[in-house]
């Protein structure tokens, strides 16, 4: 299937969707810039592949994918799932990192408590 | 007289605090100074104690922008007027503090220890993507910024609430320009820096990348979608 209207028109509207969510979350204060930069860029490649269409035929043909539109699905799956690995590690680093700290504060206080 | 804090973000500095400190101490007894370790492998803190220097010790590493905000609920703890950012590795010169004092004096709430008023910029990838800063910032507030991504910063009492409590306020350059966006008056003064003698530096070049792209989108995007800050706002007393 080639890139239908309707399919980019839903590519954009997912863009417009997706920026609101990022920019509507960091006047809230409750995102980081630097967390949202993915999230930029993820929203400005669907904007590139509505409004070009042409860059899916020619990647589609180069990797030998019959439909347009699979290479899309593929690229987003792949994007998703490099990310969702990335956030795993920085989870475990995070999960180390509090519990290092919770550590260190509790034996602190025990210190202290034993020092009095 | 206002009080100045000296915030001294430390991270694996053994080879370079009780130098820096110790000048600090000896030359500069006019100003309180903290030195925050962030989380360092090595012995920075351990030396820091021995020395009876004031160390807040981070249990761990949280970058350069979570050690400045720990240096800055400091000075909103402990009520100081004013705080600028002096490097562990004692690049930036105590000696320029009292310029950058004096224009805090006459009503600035931001001062910027630059290299280059009146200088040239070296033909370095580095200082592409500073002037690159440095383009953007005039475009979106008009404000004339020669050394954005120097650290060496001195904020007055108005600024020290904001970055010291709210989220996407590192010590950055799309801060400052978000903050001239939001009313802070921002100038510059000329400072030499020294190169690094011993130690590694924060900024590795493949964090330089996310770094520069992060800062440009901020700057030149997200600014126009965020809330301005209330300058006058008094700090939650909880932090006190």
């Amino acid at each position: 299937m080639a890139m239908t209207f309707a399919f980019r028109v839903l590519l954009l509207a997912a863009a417009v969707l997706m920026l609101w969510l990022v920019l509507s979350n960091i006047r809230r204060a409750k995102l980081a810039i630097s967390d949202s930069l993915f999230w930029f860029f993820f929203a400005a490649v669907f904007v590139l592949l509505a409004l070009f269409p042409e860059i899916a035929f020619w990647a589609s043909r180069l990797l030998g994918i019959q439909s347009p539109v699979n290479l899309v699905f593929l690229l987003i799956i792949a994007v998703l799932i490099w990310r969702l690995f990335h956030l795993t590690l920085r989870l475990s680093a995070q999960n180390a990192k509090i519990e290092d700290i919770a550590q260190r504060m509790a034996l602190d206080a025990n210190e202290r408590e034993s020092k009095q | 007289m206002a009080k100045t804090l000296i915030i001294i973000p430390a991270y694996n500095e053994a080879e370079n605090i009780v130098r820096v400190t110790e000048r600090l101490i000896r030359d500069f007894p006019q100003y309180d100074y903290v030195i925050v370790n962030d989380g360092s492998r090595d012995d920075t803190a351990r030396i820091c104690r021995a020395h009876g220097f004031n160390l807040v010790d981070q249990p761990v590493n949280l970058g350069l922008a979570g050690a400045f905000r720990t240096g800055m609920k400091y000075a909103l703890r402990h009520g100081y007027d004013a705080v600028v950012q002096l490097d562990g590795d004692g690049q930036h010169r105590p000696e320029f503090i009292a310029d950058m004092e004096t224009k805090l004096a006459q009503g600035y709430d931001i001062v910027i220890g630059s290299r280059f008023v009146g200088a040239k910029k070296p033909h370095t990838l580095r200082m592409l993507g500073s002037n690159l800063i440095q383009g953007f910032i005039r475009l979106t507030t008009g404000a004339k910024i020669t050394d954005p991504t120097s650290g060496m910063r001195m904020f007055g009492a108005r600024m020290i609430r904001t970055l010291a409590l709210e989220i996407n306020f590192g010590p950055e350059p799309d801060t400052i320009a978000y903050l001239i966006r939001s009313g802070a008056k921002v100038c510059e003064v000329p400072v030499v820096m020294d190169e690094r003698t011993a130690g590694q530096s924060y900024l590795t070049l493949g964090r330089s990348v996310k770094y520069m792209a992060t800062i440009c989108v901020s700057i030149i995007f997200v600014q126009w979608f965020r809330k301005k800050v209330n300058l006058q706002k008094e700090a939650n007393t909880a932090w006190l």
